[in-house]
């Protein structure tokens, strides 16, 4: 099983990706609870390449886990600048009161939310690549 | 899961308790909804808001960050801030996101009213 979205860049288009993550999602058996994490953690992936990408994004799920086991594999491709994800600041929850800058919380919500996160990105191509297995609930 | 049309109310529910009831997308036009609800509520009097969140299903982190906003200004006028009927992906977000250090998490109505203001009935 195989789908493959592109987006382009126009508002709430990513919940026609969390749209279909609750499509294949459900058609894995996967948890209701596991749905809904996969879907704010792909909403957020849409929102970052759709902030920093540079036009229309590319959104590929798949059944197939490197694993073998059963889940769902998410990968969020866009053709912006670019960023180095070791130097990309993880959030803390003990820093958000007072604090001015609230934003930039995607990828820290990313990698809470999923089983597995890979970030590959350069000039031109980032990817984020998400694994969230059928039996683990959040 | 995906309805993006935010829908909402809102209500005095007792003498300096507010309760917004929001169902739908909580994104950036989500979240400003309810800051604006919460505004007209806190400008009228409400030291204390429940934030009814049944049939939300899906938010975003700057949905979150909205909601950051109203808990900080409660926060500054020694104000209360406490949500319901949160989903178990929702309830995580607030966690990560340190929502719940300062807001008071109740599994429904009731039990939010029984704790805010000693009164079980909706």
């Amino acid at each position: 099983m195989e789908v493959v979205l592109h987006l382009p860049v126009v508002p709430n288009v990513e919940l026609v990706a969390a749209k279909a993550v609750e499509t294949v999602g459900g058609a894995l058996g996967m948890h209701q609870t596991g749905i809904e994490a996969t879907s704010v953690a792909i909403v957020e992936a849409c929102l970052n390449a759709m902030e920093h990408g540079g036009g229309q994004m590319v959104v590929r799920m798949s059944a197939e886990t490197p694993a073998g086991r059963p889940g769902l594999v998410i990968e969020v491709e866009d053709s912006g600048d670019g960023f180095d994800p070791v130097e990309t600041p993880r959030n803390s929850s003990t820093r958000v009161h007072g604090c001015t800058a609230k934003r930039g919380w995607g990828l820290t919500l990313i990698k809470e939310l999923m089983d597995e996160v890979q970030i590959r990105s350069q000039p031109g191509r980032t990817l984020v690549r998400m694994c969230k297995y059928v039996e683990n609930a959040p | 899961m995906s309805d993006e049309q935010m829908k909402l109310s809102k209500d005095v529910i007792a003498d300096g308790y507010g309760l917004i009831a929001a169902a739908g997308y909580i994104n950036n036009e989500g979240g400003q909804a309810i800051a604006d609800a919460a505004t007209e509520l806190i400008d009228g009097g409400c030291e204390t808001l429940l934030i009814d969140l049944d049939g939300t299903r899906i938010i975003n982190s700057i949905g979150v960050s909205i909601l950051l906003e109203i808990m900080e200004r409660l926060l500054e006028d020694k104000g209360q801030l406490a949500f319901c009927n949160l989903t178990p992906t929702i309830s995580k977000t607030f966690e990560i996101m340190g929502l719940v250090q300062y807001a008071t998490i109740y599994t429904d109505r009731d039990a939010a009213r029984a704790g805010l203001i000693g009164d079980a009935s909706v």
